[in-house]
């Protein structure tokens, strides 16, 4: 286990220490926000790969998570750390009461119901709008958007980017930890069988819970760091479309290591700002994109990061 | 491969019957900043521009007609021998991405100053970094609040708020107007803020406003409609882009519901493909508030947009009031720049270059055109109304200025510059 | 008049949903996918016959080509990649789909530039008055197809051979196959009718609302919702679903504070479906669709 942690530790002291350095203004943004959608990856790879539940409305919870931090930020003095701790922990107990419904089913019903969730959010960010400094509780003014504080000793983009690898990092780190503790091995019994699983005693209900829970949690801070990151959020950043193109690129990324999230973040905001940048349409992403989750789905079930780590093992040592 | 389009080819050859009459009859070369007839060779001054093109909206026109006047520029003489080198992004309605791409010409590539700017979400997100880097934008395609609202950035076309209310003004005068709807897309700063004013508007000449905010992504377009029947309004507004505006007009139609209210628009809806799309049923009965010159307008200016964009333009380029726009935009950030020492141009000296712009006439404008060191910048408040005819448009008032209290302080800056005396 | 109006105006868009409900609801039954590119295929299908359109040639060649591109694409769907994925369980076969509905929706990118576009139909400028309300023929076309469509696919399950054989791979496949049914035939052949009727939605879709390919592909999402009304197998509850969903949507624009909302209708009837459907079930041991 000391031994299986100290990649992702390289991988991360690397990044926080040289990508500011190297990356121009414009890829520090970009890097920042592949970051960001990485950890919203984590929370869809959590339930596809330890429960086998398919949730595609992430990014309606990013959502969420961001609508709350601009409200805090907004509407109170605390510090941008705490507001993005807040908004994720109240974005688990909504990604947990959503999941109420979900545990008597999973599957094709489970997908459907959060489909049917991320439209849900669409049409109420739409309604409602994000927060712009306005009065009341929805925070919104019929005018330019107010300025946001940044958190405490962040001063520049790349600032910016160095606090958000911190925080993804901790949570990854938070995500590894459930694994190889009581949780992750309910989680795996209940995956082989929730019958099983009862008759050992494991109280299915609250781990099922729990992992919603965890997930939500993932989103609503990266909802948080998305919100201070752009300085204000848009509705149409959280089509239902969106959350379905987050989940089918943490399936091609790979559900079942960190790596796989790291690789989503990077699909869904790296390669598109990419193209952009080479004057490549970005509807060639979306081509490519459909292409690698047939791929994954028929031939790769552990994804790009499965596919990387047996390339790796083949190798002789 | 990339097909052909019938809207792209229709404005194409409209532009070309158009310029072909003029440009046989008066047989000059298109007239461009020095006007030397020799390339400039000197070391290339960066200028930004950043469009918005995706669904719901095109807002490229600005860019591309900058880019054509650039081009010309450079082919004569420049800017006192230095080339523009113009680079465009286009933020594709997508609010990160418009903060990477800003970030990218602003930080990265160090330009000067963004000229031709028009997109929706894009002056948003970056009203801040301009401000802090101090970089001016001299926009063209603006449609929200921080277009009107900052200190670094001045719109050469009018956005929606002036552009409704001189279309609803003209509605009260003179086709009766007693209750208006305002039909916009549900974003604070675009449709919650110019139907805000449009109400405010209303309601100080002693009528009535209500706002119908849709959903940019709504796909019932019919509803909507609905709406605006069950809001027992007599005229309806709408604050759209030209995409929406056209289906909520088609929607109408299929309901028979010309006659059932008075039809007023801002801007977007002048656009030389139109016609393709709306067909008859509308003709005499839709009124728009157009922001520049019409563009048939014989004014030097005009013609001469016409030829920059025939002579250096693409021919997939869109000709609408945006390009007029960005055209304008372009040709008054050159005159500034030539008054400026060639070796001394950097983004300090060009901001203060365009701050010092008053006074700028054009006959693509109703009102002299400036800057100045102020806020707010809206320099552009005068408009024509014209009427839908079919094939063609009819100004059926000319330059009239629009009454709103959201004007005080842009007012009180012309008084204390010295404008509109 | 004034409701009459909203339910006339519902009652069109419902019938919307439920065609595309139907289209899903007729694939899922005999193949076991739900096919969430239903929508990508159904924009292809009218940016293609746009394509034809503006190419100048007849009305009537652009509206076949329509339909036979729906055929054409959810046939090289259903042959191609869905038998690989055959004895996968349905949820994976349905995330497969949304593959194929992004490689599409790049496509489509890719091919057509945004544009202003429409679709004429010569039955848009034919009118009744029903309600006060004017009907364009194509809004009748559109409400009477989704009805035929499913009293002719009910009568055709019920009776003919291939018909029989939908319904026993429906049942199971496994079975089916030891039976000797043609499982790669019948298949097949529930792809074609799904993507003819996709085809036709597209055209119907971007002729009455707007042909604009991502509202037309993510119009599947409300389609889902139909089709869940009917608990993705029954034809009659889909229709019944989406026309009812149609009239809440636009009934519900004459409440104001309800009206920026209404367009929840769908998810928030489809959820309240999916929990009723639920009732009874123990807490946990989920099921498999």
């Amino acid at each position: 286990m000391t031994k299986s942690i100290i990649p992702p530790l390289i991988f991360f002291a690397l990044c926080l220490i040289g990508l500011p350095l190297v990356l121009s203004a414009l890829w520090v943004k970009v890097v920042t926000s592949a970051a960001i959608f990485a950890l919203a990856a984590a929370g869809i790879s959590v339930l596809f790969a330890q429960l086998g539940l398919i949730n595609l409305a992430q990014i309606a919870l990013v959502g969420v998570g961001g609508w709350i931090a601009l409200r805090l930020n907004y509407g109170t003095a605390l510090p941008v750390t705490l507001i993005i701790a807040i908004a994720g922990i109240a974005t688990s107990v909504i990604g947990a009461a959503l999941a109420l419904p979900a545990l008597r089913m999973r599957g094709l019903y489970l997908a459907l119901v959060t489909l049917m969730a991320a439209g849900a959010f669409q049409i109420l960010f739409n309604a409602f709008q994000f927060p712009n400094g306005g009065e009341g509780f929805w925070g919104v003014a019929r005018q330019s958007a107010a300025d946001l504080r940044p958190p405490l000793m962040v001063q520049s983009d790349a600032g910016y980017l160095r606090y958000t690898i911190v925080i993804t990092a901790l949570c990854f780190g938070l995500v590894a930890l459930h694994r190889v503790t009581a949780p992750g091995r309910a989680w795996a019994m209940i995956r082989q069988s929730e019958a099983n699983a009862m008759a050992a005693g494991i109280n299915v209900t609250f781990y099922k819970i729990w992992a919603f829970a965890l997930s939500g949690l993932l989103a609503g801070v990266a909802g948080g760091l998305l919100s201070t990151a752009l300085g204000q959020l848009d509705a149409r950043s959280f089509l239902a479309s969106e959350g379905i193109l987050l989940f089918a690129l943490a399936v091609v990324g790979g559900a079942y290591s960190w790596v796989g999230a790291v690789i989503a973040g990077v699909l869904y905001k790296l390669l598109p700002a990419l193209l952009n940048d080479f004057g490549v349409s970005a509807d060639i992403a979306l081509v490519i994109f459909g292409a690698a989750l047939l791929h994954a789905i028929m031939t790769a079930p552990r994804g790009i990061a499965g596919q990387l780590s047996g390339a790796l093992q083949r190798k002789p040592a | 491969m990339k097909l052909q389009f019938t809207l792209a080819t229709g404005a194409a050859a409209l532009c070309l019957a158009l310029t072909g009459t003029n440009a046989t009859a008066n047989g000059h070369a298109a007239s461009c900043g020095l006007n030397t007839g020799e390339a400039a060779t000197g070391a290339p001054i960066k200028v930004g521009g950043i469009n918005g093109n995706a669904p719901p909206g095109d807002f490229s026109g600005g860019t591309d007609a900058a880019a054509a006047y650039f081009a010309c520029v450079n082919a004569n003489g420049g800017i006192n021998g230095r080339p523009i080198d113009y680079l465009v992004e286009n933020d594709q309605w997508n609010p990160e991405l418009a903060g990477q791409v800003a970030t990218k010409l602003v930080k990265d590539e160090g330009v000067v100053a963004l000229v031709g700017n028009g997109s929706v979400v894009s002056m948003a997100v970056n009203a801040g970094l301009y401000k802090d880097e101090d970089v001016m934008v001299m926009a063209s395609g603006c449609a929200i609040s921080e277009c009107y609202e900052s200190s670094n950035i001045v719109s050469t076309n009018q956005g929606p708020l002036p552009s409704g209310i001189g279309a609803l003004t003209y509605a009260v005068e003179e086709l009766g107007t007693t209750n208006a709807a305002c039909i916009g897309f549900n974003i604070p700063n675009n449709g919650g803020w110019a139907c805000d004013w449009m109400e405010d508007f209303m309601s100080s000449q002693g009528l009535s406003g209500t706002s119908i905010l849709m959903d940019p992504t709504a796909v019932d377009l019919n509803s909507v409609y609905l709406q605006a029947i069950a809001e027992g309004a007599d005229t309806i507004l709408l604050m759209l882009p030209a995409g929406p505006a056209i289906g909520l007009l088609k929607v109408a139609e299929e309901q028979g519901g010309r006659d059932l209210f008075t039809w007023v628009s801002p801007t977007p809806l002048y656009e030389p493909g139109v016609a393709e799309v709306l067909g008859d049923y509308w003709n005499d009965n839709l009124y728009i508030h157009i922001e520049l010159a019409p563009f048939d307008s014989d004014g030097a200016d005009n013609q001469n947009w016409v030829k920059v964009m025939d002579a250096y333009g693409q021919p997939d380029d869109r000709r609408d009031t945006f390009s007029q726009s960005g055209y304008i935009s372009a040709k008054f950030f050159v005159e500034a720049l030539l008054e400026l020492d060639a070796e001394s141009i950097d983004r300090a000296t060009v901001s203060a270059a365009i701050r010092g712009i008053t006074d700028a006439e054009s006959d693509l404008l109703c009102a002299p055109y400036y800057v100045g060191d102020a806020d707010r910048h809206m320099p552009n408040h005068a408009g024509r109304m014209v009427s839908y005819t079919g094939g063609a448009f009819e100004v059926v008032r000319d330059c009239f200025d629009i009454e709103s209290s959201y004007l005080d302080p842009i007012r009180a800056q012309e008084a204390a510059l010295g404008i509109g005396q | 008049m004034v409701y009459g109006l909203f339910l006339v105006s519902g009652l069109a868009v419902g019938s919307l949903y439920a065609l595309g409900g139907i289209g899903l609801v007729i694939l899922r039954n005999s193949t076991g996918v739900l096919n969430f590119a239903y929508g990508a295929i159904a924009a292809f299908s009218a940016m293609f016959a746009w394509q034809i359109a503006d190419w100048g040639l007849p009305g009537v060649v652009s509206w076949i080509a329509a339909v036979a591109t729906g055929i054409a694409l959810s046939v090289a769907y259903g042959r191609l990649i869905a038998p690989s994925l055959a004895w996968r369980e349905p949820a994976v076969k349905a995330i497969a789909t949304l593959g194929y509905m992004l490689i599409l929706l790049g496509l489509i990118g890719f091919i057509w530039d945004d544009a202003l576009r429409k679709i004429e139909l010569p039955s848009d400028k034919a009118a009744i008055s029903v309600l006060g309300v004017r009907v364009t023929l194509t809004r009748i076309i559109a409400f009477t197809v989704s009805i035929a469509a499913v009293i002719i696919m009910v009568q055709y399950l019920r009776r003919s051979h291939t018909g029989l054989n939908m319904r026993a791979l429906a049942d199971n496949r496994d079975h089916a196959a030891l039976l000797g049914i043609p499982i790669v035939k019948t298949e097949t052949l529930a792809w074609g009718i799904s993507g003819a009727l996709a085809g036709f939605t597209g055209l119907i879709f971007g002729s009455l609302v707007r042909l604009e390919p991502t509202v037309i592909t993510f119009m599947v999402i409300p389609a889902t919702a139909a089709a869940i009304c009917g608990r993705l197998t029954s034809l009659p509850l889909t229709l019944a679903g989406g026309l009812f969903i149609g009239v809440a949507e636009s009934m519900l624009t004459l409440y104001k504070p309800a009206a920026p909302l209404r367009t929840m209708a769908p998810f928030v009837i489809a959820a309240l479906v999916i929990l009723w459907m639920q009732r009874g079930q123990k807490l946990t041991f989920a099921k498999e669709a």
